[in-house]
This record gives structure tokens, sequence and C-alpha cells, in this order.
């Protein structure tokens, strides 16, 4: 299980420029489809990478599905080298993504999300439009459902107005 | 700009997945702060996980 709260709350204390996309923004949004991990859209500034690096190194991220024991080293030479990471956390599933399909990199996104509280920290959120456009340009099949909860959720939003998160 | 702002053409297939979309639950969700839906999404992964550990054992029982 993964403790987005916790997750959430360390990532933003620790000062990390990211944003949120993926299954944790649609409920943030308003979605009631469960997800597993938390995905998030990071700066690949490298006093950012470091922040990441540095918040996260207690709670042992490792690639997730690999192999034990492969020489994986969480360092910000490690990130910089990469893009996008699925990992493992001792607070649960985190992807780290660089880019995502549609959408691009934390700079060509931070325009298109909102600053938000969660749990007494700020962070952001990509928006609701956005986030569909970017499910839509995966071209995923399994995302059908969850595309059509998006836009049902905006289609709520219009009807009856309440403030975006 | 806010989302309500932008435009979205309709795509077919959506469509045809939006109507069984249950809008009551989206609509309660709406009503709830942001920490309350993240919470909320916490304590289903739980009951989910319960669900499957349940599935698990009943699986162990029969064999």
């Amino acid at each position: 299980m993964t403790d987005f709260k916790r997750l959430l709350q360390l990532l933003s204390a620790s000062k990390v420029d990211f944003i949120l996309v993926g299954g944790m923004a649609a409920t943030v949004h308003g979605a009631s489809r469960l997800t597993q991990d938390l995905d998030v859209v990071y700066s690949r500034a490298r006093a950012n990478l470091e922040r990441l690096v540095a918040a996260l190194a207690p709670y042992q991220p490792y690639l997730r599905g690999a192999p034990p024991g492969l020489p994986f080293r969480w360092n910000a030479e490690t990130l910089e080298r990469g893009l996008n990471f699925t990992l493992t956390t001792t607070l649960g599933d985190l992807d780290l993504l660089g880019e995502i399909t549609g959408g691009g990199g934390y700079d060509d996104l931070v325009s298109r999300s909102s600053l938000i509280e969660v749990f007494g920290e700020d962070c952001r959120c990509l928006d609701l439009v956005t986030l569909i456009q970017v499910k839509r340009a995966a071209g995923r099949p399994r995302d059908l459902e969850s595309i059509a909860e998006l836009e049902a959720l905006l289609e709520e939003q219009r009807r009856f107005g309440p403030p975006d998160p | 700009m806010r989302d309500k702002d932008l435009p979205l053409a309709p795509d077919p297939v959506v469509e045809l997945y939006k109507r069984d979309v249950d809008r009551t639950l989206l609509r309660q969700n709406l009503t709830r702060s942001v920490d309350e839906r993240i919470l909320n999404l916490m304590e289903l992964q739980r009951f989910a996980e319960e669900l499957r550990r349940a599935g698990q054992r009943s699986r162990e029982q029969r064999r």
C-alpha cells in the first residue's frame, strides 16, 4: 500500500518541484477510481534532483520489479542519466516522470497546473483538462474508463461550478 | 486559464464509456476537500488490500 499522505507531505516539505499527474491528480480533482501509486512529473533542474534524492533517501528507493541486489545508486547523477523511474519505497510506489506523453516535462506543464494545499503543504496538480489530454495522448485502451470518468467530472464541475482544487 | 474555459473535442468511444460512469460518486467527491479525497482513496486502498488477502486465505484453505 502507498502512504500517499506521507509521500506528498515529504516531497512538498522538502521543496521538491513536482506536479501531480495520473491517478492521484484524478483523485484530487474528484475521481473515484482506485490508484496504487503516486505519479509525479519532476523538475530536472540539478538543485531539484538533489532535493529529491535527499528527501527520498531514507525511504530506500529502488527500481520496482527489478531483482534485488542490482547496483542501483540513488543519487542525482542516476536521475540525470535517466528520465522516468518507477520506484518502490518504504512509503509505497512512486513514479518519477521526467516527461509524459502529450504533455512534456515539468517546465512545459507548470503553467497547466494549479497550486493546491494538501495536508498543510502546497503542491502542484495538473489541471483537469490537461490530465484528460495527456491520457488521451497516451492512447492506452486501459485508460478509456478513466478518461470517461474524468470527462464526466469536468461536465459535473461545469454544471455545478465548484472551485478548481 | 481555468479548466472550464478550455475546449475539449468529444471522442465517440469515450462518450460510450461515459454512459457507465457513476456520477453520484463524483458529485459526492466534489463535496469533499482535497485532503478528504486522498484519505478516502487510502481507505479504499486498505479495503482492497484486505479483500485481496481474504481471497488469498480462502484459496489456500480450499487447497
